[in-house]
């Protein structure tokens, strides 16, 4: 395989008059049609006060339109054997059906009736409040949850990065239908979405049709650009969370760059060697959480010894800057004062010595070898094409592929020498309160 | 290849000894590959005081195996775009690879390498001891996995196979020595009541001169039978876990059920998914979150297994609002037990259940669970294909009954566990 472009399927990519993106990836041996809308709106477009708005405009969505009664989005598309869901982020919230081929005008009729026309009514939200505190409550069961949360907090004074896409209690609490109606009606619009279709059907037809349905669409969607910029950390900031538990938790994070950033492909290559995931190329949904890789940094030099019982990294490109972060959950009687410096210095040796020439070319061999599969089936290409086009835009996915298999040691290190210092560290530590296990 | 793909319909080669070999194939224009190996080794087997063996094995096959240390294993997957994956269960052990199509008779010779010739690393091993051990106490404490638990343990009287998570004790755990875990390795990955399903583009034939070259040593190997202990009758209990300090209650109303071989199974399938199984249309989702507004997540589960079943209706709900999801809750259970569904609400549930099949075809690894769940419960080869009109053929009046069979009150338990809060 060429080293310099991704293996994606064939894809059309257009932009009506409206503003609206608009990416065809036609399969004609495809089952199923997913239809993907990607709006580049999440938390980091909120403020204090509406934090989580996002979020519950994206439950709101499923709660009705001029054309679709309460429940009748989620009947249309069930009864014809499809499934929709949709997820919010910092940076953008997707809509999603898949369905049987033959079914694929019943996403588009939902799609293009929502963007525009979701009704928000006072008691859908007062209803939906409970639904929101209720997830929300059920991530708080997680000590994980309670830390990544504590970390962004204080991490971010400034940025909207701050705060967690469930949106803060006391806003869950007091926001009004109207604060909703208010920021869907500024922020969701053709000018800031992203229409991916991919799987069974004839490109030029649904071209065809996806202009009926969307064309007429009022041109919409404020300026998402956001104008608060975190000013540079003057030192490291600490917390320690108490609660209950057994297994005492760590998270470090280091201020890190945005994904277009100059810096964006070896801070990949960075987490990849560390922690051992292939972010943007693993086969799978492509930004989910770390699983186990015993050949990483991070699993030789914590899990290995014993001192953790797991160990990651995380870098998850976004469109501003963010963290960087290491976790770690201690091993059956490792107190954090043990874990906390010995994943400090396995951060310190990586940024004095850098990978091995062999980390970084496993690394690239993992890369080559995955992408060529992550394209498997509509859902997932049409994930792929969406969230590329939402972070940076279509062929940002090749631009970094490349960038990434470009990447050499020596910038590995580089990047682990600006990144892992005590200024641009945070760090919280979950101390789990005593509690009887009757285990 | 040049036949068409038919990915609904599985193959049941000419077993390799007493090892069961199945094919299916990929669905059309996928580029991958997968195969699993399932064999008799769930934690249902684990001895007397030695709870957390099968779940440790299962851990470790995939760890370090033949010439490969756990480094060396994970930079060979690496290095094919490849992943290991496992599960235990009450009743078997699975592990799956995952790949590239053109790279299916390496990966699959890598696949037999980890089931036949694992290592189990004394370094490793206590790697793995340490993991379990955590995990029990996490689960302990983490109000949706105690309520499993809970649950499970109210279900299944002592000795039955079902009964507990397979995690075992710190004690138990430690107790665990090397030999005694490639023991139950030798005993419980077997040819004998094990089963190899392979989704490539390759052909039947060789598919199977493949896996006798692979599989070898595993194929005569025999393996012990599971048998579930006789049942007391069940008086039915309540379980409460106050768990203060977390944000959300965790509700499980459940008991014992029928076997996937049961032939009421089709019927009561679909009760599960009127009752909370069918996204966003079941009745719990709609009582419970959209029109109460009362929980996030609302659902039921139906767990038809070889030897024994279980049913659970679930819900998770912050505050003391969980008194009032409860009676929701048991209130669409006793409907679900005494009325025929509408023939409208039905033929919804059903036809969104049949349409849901070409959603399970965009990618070998889902076409792939489909042929391993067929195989392991020994269904017929078009299974799949006739899955469709079996389902048609199923009338409101057998789902009440089997959901009275499938969903009954007899022996039922309930769990509350989280932030209870004063009674």
């Amino acid at each position: 395989m060429a080293t310099g472009r991704v293996p994606r399927p064939p894809h059309r990519h257009f932009t009506l008059a409206n503003g609206l993106e608009v990416v065809l990836a036609p399969d004609r041996q495809s089952p199923t049609a997913s239809v993907w809308v990607w709006y580049r709106v999440g938390s980091r477009n909120e403020r204090p006060g509406i934090t989580g708005a996002s979020h519950w405009v994206e439950h709101m969505l499923f709660e009705g339109s001029p054309r679709y009664g309460k429940g009748e989005m989620d009947r249309a598309v069930v009864r014809v054997g499809g499934e929709l869901n949709a997820f919010t982020d910092v940076d953008f919230t997707a809509y999603f059906s898949t369905v049987p081929r033959e079914h694929l005008a019943v996403p588009l009729d939902i799609e293009s009736d929502r963007m525009t026309r979701a009704l928000i009514t006072d008691e859908e939200v007062a209803r939906e409040r409970t639904v929101i505190f209720s997830e929300r409550e059920g991530n708080e069961n997680w000590p994980e949850f309670r830390v990544e949360e504590e970390l962004w907090q204080l991490a971010f004074r400034e940025h909207p990065y701050r705060w967690d896409p469930l949106g803060r209690k006391d806003d869950i609490a007091r926001m009004s239908a109207q604060e909703l109606r208010d920021y869907y009606r500024r922020f969701y619009g053709t000018r800031n979405a992203v229409l991916v279709v991919a799987g069974g059907f004839e490109a030029g037809p649904i071209a065809e049709e996806v202009r009926r349905r969307f064309g007429p669409l009022p041109a919409g969607g404020e300026s998402i650009a956001v104008r608060e910029v975190e000013p540079p950390s003057r030192g490291e900031r600490r917390a320690e969370l108490a609660g209950p538990g057994t297994t005492p938790y760590l998270q470090i994070g280091y201020r890190a760059p945005a994904v277009g950033d100059d810096a964006a492909a070896s801070t990949l290559v960075l987490d990849a060697v560390l922690g051992g995931e292939n972010r943007l190329f693993s086969a799978g949904g492509g930004w989910g959480r770390s699983g186990e890789h015993p050949s990483s940094r991070l699993f030789r030099g914590l899990v290995d010894p014993g001192l953790a019982v797991r160990a990651t990294s995380e870098w998850r490109p976004r469109r501003d800057p963010g963290l960087f972060t290491v976790q770690a959950l201690a091993a059956p009687g490792v107190s954090l004062d043990r874990l906390e410096p010995a994943t400090l210095r396995l951060l310190g040796r990586l940024a004095e010595d850098g990978p091995r020439p062999s980390e970084v070319e496993e690394v690239r061999t993992k890369v080559r070898r995955t992408a060529a599969l992550a394209y498997e089936g509509a859902s997932r290409t049409a994930f792929r094409l969406g969230y590329f086009s939402v972070l940076r835009e279509p062929r940002f996915e090749d631009e970094i592929f490349a960038a990434v298999l470009r990447v050499t040691p020596r910038e590995v290190r580089d990047r682990a020498r600006e990144l892992f210092v005590p200024e641009r560290r945070v760090v919280v530590r979950y101390r789990p309160v005593a509690e009887a296990v009757d285990g | 290849m040049a036949e068409a793909r038919d990915p609904l319909t599985i193959r049941y080669l000419e077993p390799v000894g007493r090892l069961t070999v199945v094919r299916q194939d990929p669905p059309a224009s996928a580029a991958s590959f997968s195969a699993t190996y399932v064999g008799p080794g769930g934690w249902g087997f684990d001895a007397p005081g030695a709870e957390g063996t099968a779940r440790l094995v299962n851990q470790l096959v995939t760890s370090a195996a033949g010439p490969y240390d756990r480094v060396e294993l994970a930079r060979r997957l690496d290095r094919a775009g490849a992943t290991l994956s496992r599960q235990c269960a009450p009743e078997s052990s699975e592990v799956t690879v995952w790949g590239p199509a053109d790279a299916w008779e390496p990966l699959l010779g890598l696949l037999a390498l980890v089931v036949q010739r694992p290592r189990f690393d004394p370094d490793d091993v206590q790697r793995a001891r340490r993991q379990l051990v955590e995990r029990q106490l996490r689960e302990a404490t983490q109000p949706a996995h105690r309520a499993e638990r809970e649950l499970l343990l109210g279900i299944f009287p002592p000795g039955h196979p079902y009964r507990g998570t397979g995690l075992g004790t710190s004690r138990t755990v430690r107790a665990l020595s090397r030999e005694r875990l490639r023991r139950f390795h030798r005993e419980h990955f077997t040819g004998e009541g094990g089963l190899l399903v392979v989704t490539a583009p390759a052909r039947d034939r060789a598919v199977r001169a493949a896996a006798a070259r692979l599989f070898r040593t595993l194929a005569e190997a025999r393996s012990p039978t599971l048998r579930a202990a006789a049942r007391r009758p069940s008086k039915g209990s309540k379980r409460s876990v106050d768990l203060p300090g977390r944000s959300q209650v965790e509700v499980r109303l459940g008991g014992p059920s029928i076997v996937r071989g049961d032939p009421r199974y089709p019927a009561a399938f679909l009760a599960n998914e009127i009752l909370g199984a069918r996204p966003l249309l079941s009745r719990l989702f709609q009582r419970v979150r959209e029109r109460g507004g009362l929980a996030y997540h609302a659902s039921s589960a139906l767990e038809a297994m070889r030897l024994a079943g279980y049913w659970v209706a679930q819900a998770g709900t912050g505050g003391d609002r969980w008194r009032r999801v409860l009676p929701m809750v048991t209130g669409e259970l006793r409907r679900l037990r005494r009325e025929n569904p509408s023939p409208t609400e039905l033929d919804l549930i059903r036809e969104s259940a049949i349409g849901e099949l070409p959603l399970s075809l965009e990618s070998t690894a889902e076409a792939h669970e489909l042929a391993v769940e067929a195989a392991y419960h020994r269904l017929p080869e078009d299974h799949w294909r006739r899955w469709p009109a079996t389902l048609r053929g199923v009338s409101p009046t057998e789902v009440r009954e089997a959901a009275e069979a499938a969903f009954g009150s007899s022996g039922s338990v309930q769990v509350v566990v989280g932030p209870l809060g004063p009674a």
